[in-house]
């Protein structure tokens, strides 16, 4: 049993193009989802009652339906109903974006709750407006509550995106699948992979958890 | 367009048995990666250092791994390693065992460790030895907090039951992709197969929020 | 309401005016007919058992709470029920918490800034210079710069009553503002408290140092569930009540004159 690495140099010009394609979903449908599970977890606590039901209905949704599902669904089925073929890299930015937003919601949403009630008090009790309070004093306690959170969701967004080679976007794991079944030689191909996401993944966590212990104070009241 | 939704039910016998397969794989990685998870844990915050080092390698690096990257490399190694061909759905559920082990590795340690030194100090105190100072005392404890995690886990595993459908195990993902390649129903396909997951997780996951609520830690 | 002749500081303006309040929480009566009036440059304490509705009274002034019944007047107005008016009257009123309530993610000077800067409009600089003078003025001036997080229970408490000054309101509202600090430090509060008092600020102090209440109050009221049962000058009450009940709570708390 032996291995020949050689494999990987001789094409480390389509890997490497996995991997840009890799980091460009995970920081596009970082931010996207981000943005998107602010506004609707904000929506779900200030916005009008009617819509309440609506996102906690949307959230649980997303809990249920496995991410490989709406991936394929958003490039397979979206097209024949609404008529638009978006792209694979673009279908797979808005499946990722609407699954992850409902996670980010939440954990905008905890991260709100977890502010002490005494803070909106203290800020009223100076004669701060409400909205006032919500954005100095409310949101950027929560938001250093929430970092962990991020984090952790962060990773998973990453991994995420290896699931979007099911719809033929070039990313690392759609590229290593190619080059694997081109030459034969699975085990390497995919033994560098699980190297380049660990290096990638790794330092995610890591990473957000020192920043967490230096911000921590500024988030306890 | 013309929508023919009939399909899904012409094809229910199918969906029916994926349906069973999907809950099967489910269980079935659960049996194996909760005990597993234990030992694991234990090991890494009991063992000898290099026991704790191999431990807490296993779980980092199943941790920050794509689980579908796990399920293509397991589908190419394991045959190599076993010296013998596993067949697609026994390679689908290495995979998955493998995954959640880890992750339940990790809840079982922070689920000890969140349960205050004093308790173990004490039982031990009393007599006990380690093992059983950790099952009498800090493990029913610990149960408390592991439980709510441990019912989001399963979730979640439910829904990562479907990445094995890329090495063609015969799960639900799997046979609705099949059916809509076969009929060319793909709208219909596609969303049943959505709904039927939904179906299946929404009350799941409810229930995981009802158990977060029951075995709500305030201290 | 003839003026009690011993009341020094009825003379001037009523800035807070409380009549007949009542508040329910459910089914439980928390104020239950409460009439007193605050002048201007009295220092009103307000004693009583746990649970008698004191910091209630203190949070329907400035409208935390809500009435369910009676009224409250704030300098010759009835208190309003709109969000908007009653963030105008806030912005008069400072109140001091139990729990501090500093905000976390501000340093002192950030958290003593920020009322004038978010409800004044001052501009950034103008704001911080008066922070740092009123952080100078409780004792704090080298701690402009550190996070709630690096301060003791007694220095985040002076902070907090900077931040409260810093609106220079006509009234200061203080709620237990020593109840939660260590022995050692709950002196350093007293005395910027004391010091507010001898400069003339109307305040009405919820507490249950007794000793501050006899040396510094105006006027004490004594509550005991949701009720006024006596009011007048700290000699009177501490020295020589009048009620039965008042002389059950004071020698329960183990005062002797």
């Amino acid at each position: 049993m032996d291995f020949d690495f050689s494999v990987i140099t001789d094409h480390w010009r389509f890997l490497g193009y996995g991997v840009l394609v890799t980091l460009a979903l995970s920081v596009a449908s970082g931010l996207t989802s981000l943005a998107l599970g602010f506004v609707i977890a904000l929506l779900r606590l200030h916005g009008p009652r009617w819509l309440r039901p609506l996102v906690v209905l949307y959230i649980d949704s997303m809990r249920a339906i496995p991410v490989l599902v709406v991936l394929v669904w958003t490039f397979f089925a979206l097209p024949i109903v609404a008529g638009v073929t978006l792209p694979p890299f673009w279908a797979a930015l808005v499946g990722l974006t609407v699954h992850l937003a409902a996670y980010a919601a939440e954990i905008v949403r905890a991260g709100i709750e977890s502010v002490r009630p005494g803070q909106t008090r203290a800020a009223l009790a100076l004669g701060l407006s409400r909205p006032s309070v919500l954005r100095r004093i409310v949101l950027p306690q929560a938001l250093v509550r929430m970092l962990p959170a991020f984090g952790s969701l962060l990773s998973v967004t990453i991994k995420d995106t290896a699931i979007a080679s099911v719809i033929a976007v070039p990313e690392l794991m759609r590229q290593s699948e190619t080059v694997a079944g081109q030459s034969f030689q699975p085990i390497e191909v995919y033994t560098f992979a699980m190297l380049v996401y660990f290096v990638l993944l790794f330092p995610v966590t890591r990473g957000v958890d020192r920043i967490y212990r230096r911000l921590a104070h500024l988030g306890r009241s | 367009m013309t929508l023919d939704w009939s399909v899904v039910w012409q094809h229910r016998d199918a969906l029916a048995a994926a349906t069973g397969t999907t809950f099967l794989l489910t269980v079935a990685t659960m049996v194996i990666a909760v005990p597993c998870g234990i030992i694991v844990a234990v090991l890494r915050l009991y063992g000898y250092a290099p026991v704790r080092a191999l431990a807490t390698g296993y779980v980092e690096l199943f941790r920050n791994l794509p689980l579908i990257l796990v399920v293509y490399w397991a589908f190419y190694v394991l045959p190599i390693l076993t010296g013998t061909g596993l067949s697609p759905l026994a390679t689908g559920l290495a995979a998955l065992a493998l995954n959640v082990t880890a992750y339940n590795a990790e809840t079982f340690r922070a689920g000890i460790n969140s349960i205050r030194r004093g308790q173990l100090e004490a039982a031990m105190a009393l007599g006990m030895s380690r093992a059983q100072a950790l099952r009498r005392v800090v493990l029913p404890q610990a149960l408390r907090r592991i439980t709510p995690v441990l019912a989001s886990t399963w979730v979640s595993l439910f829904k990562d039951t479907s990445l094995v459908s890329v090495i063609a195990v015969t799960e639900l993902a799997y046979v609705a992709m099949q059916v809509r390649a076969q009929t060319f129903r793909v709208l219909e396909m596609l969303t049943a197969m959505a709904a039927i997951y939904w179906l299946l997780g929404y009350p799941q996951a409810k229930l995981v929020d009802w158990i977060q609520r029951r075995y709500a830690v305030t201290e | 309401m003839t003026l009690d002749p011993q009341r020094t500081k009825a003379a001037g303006a009523a800035i807070v005016r409380y009549r007949d309040v009542v508040k329910r929480f459910g089914a439980l009566q928390v104020l239950n007919g409460v009439t007193l009036s605050v002048h201007a440059g009295e220092v009103v304490c307000l004693i009583g058992p746990s649970g008698s509705g004191k910091s209630t009274l203190l949070r329907c002034t400035n409208g935390l709470e809500m009435l369910d019944g009676g009224a409250i007047e704030f300098e010759g107005t009835l208190l309003p029920r709109d969000e908007r008016g009653l963030r105008a009257m806030r912005a008069r009123m400072g109140m001091v918490f139990q729990s501090f309530e500093l905000f976390p993610h501000l340093t002192a000077e950030g958290n003593v800034a920020e009322g004038p800067r978010s409800v004044l409009g001052m501009s950034t600089a103008a704001a911080r210079a008066r922070a740092a003078a009123l952080l100078a003025k409780v004792g704090l001036a080298d701690k402009l710069a550190s996070y709630p997080s690096a301060l003791s229970g007694g220095q985040q408490q002076r902070v907090a009553i900077a931040r409260a000054l810093a609106m220079e309101p006509d009234v200061m509202l203080f709620d237990e503002p020593t109840s939660a600090l260590d022995p050692e430090t709950i002196g350093e509060v007293l005395s910027v408290m004391k010091t507010l008092a001898d400069e003339g600020m109307t305040m009405v102090v919820v507490t249950h140092e007794m000793s501050f209440a006899r040396r510094v109050a105006d006027w004490v009221a004594v509550f005991d569930a949701g009720r006024i049962i006596e009011q007048g000058p700290p000699r009177q009450i501490f020295d020589a009540p009048e009620v039965e009940r008042t002389r059950d709570f004071l020698s329960h708390l183990g005062w002797s004159g």
